[in-house]
């Protein structure tokens, strides 16, 4: 039965296409192009990304540098939790960070239900939508960033691109041929709905609350535009 | 679901009968294109963006026996089992039969309209296994034994006191208020969330098939689809044929239409590119996986005048912008696609003779084409569907009769412009006083439920004609 389906399908578009090369196919297509992106919110990616994250519904901190990391860390899980509990995956870049200075002890794997945060080291952000971009693995397996509470993200400055298409070259750049991963998912905000009477609600499934924290040298006058301009308060 | 799109006035006439509903679809009718169009006013050049996705989608269409080969090869390798079906049915025994090759009992399913289409779940539920909606607006008329009203919200035709009364109903939870949307939203997480860890197969759908490697785009803001994909142990994509883009920058773009023109986001919480199963480095994800392509006579529209539907990316914005769809729901259309698009695929995917009430709810006024983001011809196709209704004379004698008359008017048009410009003076007269006649003969349709305006200030040619006078006298 599937195999007559295949070949019958196959047959009729066969039928329907236009005859073309390989190689001219390829031409036409080279040839299209890439859409342009969206306008930013500011000429600065790390600005226009943090700007982009606030509008998602997501929250934003600065730290210098992993140490400062570790210590925005610890802060955010006291106040919003009043514990230090963490889960992260086995990432060298989370497993190298000094989690003691702030009293931080991660569980590293996969996040179970009722973990109430987990912490990503993003790959990339995107400028343009305000998103982060993870893939499964042992470095942050796909549950991590869908079953916990809050979803904390870190992402380098010097990881965040311009836009989609700056994304994906990226992503062709660091997954050499053969290691594509199961799954890439690109977060931008918490887990939503508006399915009732169209009212939006966090924690629809997943996380309810989604903290970016951008690691590296920003002046925090740069956050304060990125609030500015996202139409968020500044407090 | 069994169609009923034969009785779409009838359907039509109750809807408009129910106040409260009507209220609610005029509400989303006017919010719906406001977030739209902030959106896409943030965007910048969004013309250009969607005459770059029809070029692409062209391409494709021109070469899809290529792509949807290139596809398969690319998801084989990267482990999936790749099916084909020719027909609903076909589709829904292939899941049927994955479901009990691993003696599975609970089905997880994320939104998808095919499976809508295929009605899966029907098939499912018969065969004994237990299959459960994760999208909320899904769940909630799945508990209610709705079908979907619209293929962005589908629940969106329910009140919040409703889903309530549901609510309590249907989850044996004890005294409780649920008087919030955070409250109806928190008790179906923590029931859902249940369901994900305990399914053993996921269902999910895709907005997009990459061919250069062989992955599928999921787009959803709840993440329902994700843990669908992420937690039970064989996952299952129901797709189509025509979701196919050549790379993953094409869908980027597609991603850039489609979030914008349905719910005016810039990007959707999660948009996921799913490749297979678990690799050696993956500590969790599904241990099998299977891709699902459905025809069911896109093949044919393929190779038809109607091809350009099948550049549809199922935003939903033709329907916000329906003077119909919004005055009369999604229910009213008797099918799962509503609205300009639904009135189109509907024909094309059952028959004109059960459907051909619907390319008639069209007042041809091309808001949906204006707003459609993979520029579809929306109003021209319902009218080649109607003019196909006619010529194979299923409308009806008398319909067919009166269109006959008009035709042969129209080409007198000296005697049409003649009798046009006395009728209205006569119904100019007659209508004077009131600004509006009550009752007109030929027209019970029309006046039935609404006063007809007193036409005045003359015919469109004689006022096209002043005008031409008056701006050579100007100019």
């Amino acid at each position: 039965m599937a195999e007559s389906a295949r070949s019958d399908i196959l047959a009729r578009l066969r039928a329907s296409s236009s005859p073309a090369t390989k190689e001219q196919i390829e031409q036409e297509l080279v040839a299209l192009g890439f859409a342009g992106a969206a306008a930013l919110p500011a000429a600065d990616h790390c600005i226009a990304f943090m700007a982009n994250v606030l509008a998602n519904r997501g929250s934003v901190e600065l730290a210098a540098d992993r140490a400062e990391a570790v210590r925005v860390v610890g802060r955010y899980l006291y106040n919003r939790f009043r514990t230090h509990k963490l889960v992260a995956g086995n990432d060298p870049r989370i497993a190298a960070m000094p989690w003691r200075d702030a009293g931080v002890l991660p569980r590293f794997g996969a996040a179970e239900n009722g973990d109430s945060a987990a912490l990503s080291y993003a790959r990339l952000g995107v400028a343009e939508t305000g998103a982060i971009v993870t893939w499964t693995g042992r470095a942050n397996p796909g549950r991590n960033n869908l079953l916990p509470e809050d979803h904390l993200v870190l992402v380098n400055r010097e990881d965040v691109v311009a836009n989609l298409e700056d994304a994906w070259r990226r992503i062709r750049q660091d997954l050499p041929a053969g290691s594509w991963p199961r799954g890439i998912t690109f977060t931008a905000g918490p887990s939503s709905t508006a399915d009732v009477e169209a009212q939006l609600v966090m924690g629809a499934h997943g996380p309810r609350r989604w903290h970016v924290i951008l690691v590296g040298a920003t002046p925090t006058e740069a956050l304060a535009e990125a609030r500015a301009l996202s139409g968020a308060d500044a407090t | 679901m069994k169609q009923t799109s034969h009785a779409f006035m009838q359907h039509a006439e109750a809807a408009l009968a129910d106040a409260g509903k009507a209220q609610r679809r005029d509400l989303l009718g006017l919010f719906m294109p406001l977030a739209r169009d902030a959106a896409t006013a943030r965007y910048g050049d969004f013309e250009a963006l969607r005459a770059h996705l029809k070029r692409v989608r062209t391409h494709t269409t021109n070469h899809l026996d290529h792509y949807l080969a290139r596809f398969e090869e690319a998801s084989l390798r990267n482990g999936n089992q790749v099916h084909f079906a020719a027909t609903p049915e076909q589709l829904n025994n292939t899941v049927l039969s994955i479901c009990q090759a691993h003696g599975a009992r609970r089905v997880a399913k994320g939104k998808s309209m095919v499976t809508e289409e295929t009605a899966l779940n029907e098939q499912l539920l018969k065969a004994g296994l237990e299959v459960i909606e994760t999208d909320l607006g899904e769940y909630i008329i799945q508990q209610a034994g709705e079908t979907p009203s619209h293929i962005v919200g589908p629940a969106l035709h329910k009140s919040l006191p409703e889903i309530r009364r549901l609510f309590l109903d249907r989850h044996k939870l004890g005294e409780r208020s649920l008087e919030q949307v955070e409250d109806i939203v928190a008790e179906a997480r923590s029931i859902l969330r249940e369901q994900f860890l305990q399914a053993d197969v996921g269902v999910i759908g895709a907005n997009a098939l990459i061919a250069e490697n062989g992955a599928t785009m999921l787009v959803t803001n709840e993440g329902n689809g994700d843990l669908c994909a992420n937690l039970p142990p064989v996952l299952i994509v129901c797709t189509t044929l025509e979701r196919i883009l050549p790379r993953a920058e094409d869908a980027m773009a597609l991603q850039r239409l489609l979030v914008r023109s349905a719910t005016g986001q810039a990007q959707t919480c999660y948009t996921s590119f799913y490749s297979g199963p678990q690799r050696d480095d993956d500590v969790d994800g599904p241990l099998e996986t299977h891709i699902i392509l459905l025809d069911n006579k896109r093949t044919d529209i393929l190779a038809s005048d109607y091809s350009e539907i099948l550049d549809c990316i199922r935003c939903g914005a033709c329907l916000n912008h329906c003077p119909i769809y919004v005055g009369v729901g999604g229910h009213a259309y008797g099918w799962v696609y509503p609205g300009p698009m639904g009135s189109i695929l509907t024909p094309l995917l059952s028959s004109l003779e059960q459907s051909n009430a619907l390319p008639n709810a069209c007042t041809s006024c091309g808001r949906c084409a204006e707003v459609c983001p993979a520029n579809i011809p929306l109003p021209d196709l319902l009218r080649d569907l109607r003019q196909e209704e006619n010529q194979r004379q299923l409308n009806s004698p008398r319909l067919r009769r009166g269109l006959r008359v008009h035709a042969w008017f129209l080409r007198h048009p000296a005697l049409y412009r003649r009798l046009g410009a006395w009728t209205m003076s006569v119904l100019g007269l007659l209508g004077r006083r009131r600004g509006a006649l009550r009752r007109l003969p030929f027209a019970a349709g029309w006046t039935g439920t609404r006063d007809f305006p007193a036409p005045e200030g003359g015919t469109f040619m004689q006022q096209y004609r002043n005008r031409a006078r008056g701006g050579r006298r100007r100019g």
